[in-house]
């Protein structure tokens, strides 16, 4: 057998494998995807709101946080204005003079980690929980979340289900599927006590956990995953609650798209680094959760290999032929093409399958849910990864990083 | 403790699930996949028996028409041009058949008595010709096995040009693909007779040579 067939063969058993995975967890969860425990206690708790130039979000992103359905002794606010340039700070005097549970926070730019780490030293509830500031909670999604911490002292940490606020243009729709998509894995993932990101938008955290571990790693790109990494190989729990929801803001423009997805990857990739050694050791984390989230990148890697040599196979043909052309060749011969059944053939279409009944279900609440939505998704939308994880190796390779979020 | 344990086991239980559900799909593939290939193997080494069989039917025919002088020319070229369609079919067919095969071996050994045979109907058209006044045309492709991107390109080209030439022309040609390089001595005596240096190349009722890519229209005002 060649060894780009065993290659290709590789890969799809791990595709497989994977989307098998989720599609399992599915079934055998589905009735219990939008459960949340209720809180009996309702324990205190502190919102974190660093924002560095939001002059056009961080009002509404207060609001929201104001609105929130919650006993209003047990709640409070701080938001800390991360050396903005912009009107900023002004607009958040104005709602702290008006507001007594909200504190004002005012430093130099230090960026978002080191932010949320000085702010955690004026937390005295016995939750916290980070917002950013450009994202917007629904009214019921604390009282959907503070419950899981009732469930068990392992728990630390509960995330949201992130959704997009602005869905005006092709970026942003497909964004808007993409966070979706990115949520139900995420919410199949808690079924095996494996949720490794609390994002950025709304995640709660045990206050008393979360000092004990230093807070956020201000050295790290990604500080949500990284916390989240670091309480798991600490033996806490993480969960989700899919009911809670949470709208943020996405990049409008490909560049903007482009700065998040390395900033992600270049994240994640440290994380991997920093947490390497717990890998096949112990417990979920370091069986499943480390050999997950490393052979995403691995795969996505060598799929990107696979892809680059297909198309340069295709391109160097029609380059080659194309010359012929002026000597008589039938344009119609140029682009034909012969389709026989083989080995990856079979593999390719069962992977193909899998992943449109994954997509399908992923995409039940989305506006695009239809089959062109998620042949969309998949053929054009998720092919773009390609670039930021690229420019992320390059920069990785280059020693560059930097605070790639505006 | 020994209930945390059994609840944790049977919570990760899944990932054992799920990896004996992807074996499964493998060796379904790999199972489908192989049965798939190992006929087209069996379908092409059957071929080339039944090949075999017609080649030495048509040798001993050739010999019968040079020994008797009353032959029948018509019924010889029909013979002659019948075995050299379904050849010249069944040559695309193994061609491609090889190109997407992803788990069976080279059929090398399969090839070259393929070559041979080819070769042979070639030498056979030559003497039917000589012996009936021309009555047809012969083109023969020969071509080269070691293919870089701009040989794959070049050979790609020729032979759709061939196979359009062949749909138009139907029994006014026969097309003999013949894998030059393949190290056959009676192959190579022919490339020597025929003075043909560069692969791949065409040779036109044995009068023509044209080297590398030619339209369409080039190659037909050279038939007759």
């Amino acid at each position: 057998m060649k060894t780009i067939t065993i290659t290709y063969i590789i890969m799809f058993f791990f595709g497989i494998y994977f989307l098998l995975l989720f599609l399992l967890l599915h079934f055998k969860n589905w009735n219990k995807l939008y459960d949340y425990p209720p809180s009996k206690r309702f324990p205190t708790i502190t919102f974190l709101v660093p924002a560095y130039n939001e002059e056009k979000s961080i009002g509404n992103t207060i609001k929201s946080l104001l609105n929130l359905t919650y006993p209003k002794d047990k709640k409070k606010i701080i938001i800390i204005n991360d050396g903005s340039k912009d009107k900023t700070a002004e607009i958040i005097r104005g709602f702290v003079k008006k507001y007594k549970n909200i504190k004002f926070l005012d430093k130099k730019n230090s960026g978002k980690a080191d932010s949320l780490n000085q702010a955690l030293k004026l937390v005295n509830t016995e939750l916290f929980a980070v917002t950013d500031a450009d994202s917007y909670p629904e009214k019921e999604a604390l009282i959907k979340m503070v419950g899981f911490f009732e469930q068990d002292e392992k728990i630390a940490a509960v995330t949201s289900r992130v959704l997009v606020k602005n869905k005006n243009n092709f970026i942003e729709k497909y964004q808007d599927l993409d966070y979706n998509v990115i949520a139900w894995t995420r919410k199949l993932l808690d079924y095996v006590d494996s949720v490794y990101v609390t994002n950025g938008p709304l995640s709660i955290y045990n206050t008393k956990a979360a000092k004990k571990l230093g807070g956020f790693d201000p050295k790290n790109m990604t500080e949500d995953i990284e916390i989240t990494w670091h309480l798991l190989s600490k033996g806490y729990q993480t969960k989700m609650s899919y009911s809670a929801k949470v709208y943020t803001t996405v990049p409008s423009r490909i560049k903007q798209w482009i700065n998040q997805r390395v900033r992600w990857n270049l994240g994640g990739l440290q994380t991997i680094y920093k947490y390497k050694k717990y890998a096949l050791r112990e417990n979920i984390f370091g069986y499943f959760v480390i050999t997950y989230v490393t052979f995403s990148f691995i795969l996505a890697l060598i799929g990107i290999i696979l892809l680059a040599r297909f198309f340069w196979l295709k391109f160097s043909n029609y380059l080659f032929l194309s010359p012929y052309l002026l000597q008589g060749y039938n344009p119609l011969l140029f682009f034909k093409i012969d389709f026989y059944f083989t080995i990856l053939i079979i593999f390719g279409l069962s992977f193909l399958a899998l992943s449109i009944v994954y997509y399908k279900l992923a995409l039940r609440d989305s506006e695009k849910r239809g089959i062109f939505g998620i042949l969309i998704y998949a053929f054009v939308y998720r092919p773009l990864y390609t670039i930021p994880l690229l420019m992320s190796i390059y920069k990785l390779i280059k020693g560059e990083f930097g605070w790639y979020t505006k | 403790m020994v209930y945390e344990i059994v609840k944790l086991r049977s919570k990760h239980r899944i990932f054992i699930e799920t990896l004996i559900l992807t074996f499964l799909i493998l060796i379904i593939g790999l199972f489908l996949g192989f049965y798939i290939e190992y006929n087209r193997t069996k379908n092409i080494i059957e071929d080339y028996k039944s090949f075999e069989i017609e080649a030495l039917n048509l040798r001993l025919q050739n010999y019968y028409y040079q020994t008797i002088e009353l032959a029948d020319c018509d019924r010889a070229i029909q013979e002659n041009l019948r075995f050299a369609d379904e050849i010249y079919e069944k040559g695309l067919k193994i061609q491609k058949y090889e190109d997407v095969n992803e788990l069976t071996e080279d059929l090398l050994l399969e090839k070259k008595k393929y070559v041979l045979l080819k070769t042979e109907l070639w030498l056979n058209s030559i003497l039917l010709k000589q012996k009936c006044k021309n009555p047809f045309n012969t083109i023969s492709y020969i071509y080269t096995q070691n293919e870089n991107f701009a040989k794959e390109a070049e050979q790609s080209a020729i032979s759709n040009v061939l196979g359009e030439i062949k749909k138009d022309k139907g029994n006014d040609v026969i097309l003999l693909p013949i894998a030059g390089d393949l190290d056959l001595s009676s192959v190579n005596l022919f490339l020597r007779v025929y003075n043909i240096t560069y692969l791949p190349s065409i040779v036109i009722n044995e009068e023509i040579v044209l080297e590398g890519f030619h339209g369409k229209e080039k190659i037909v005002q050279y038939l007759k």
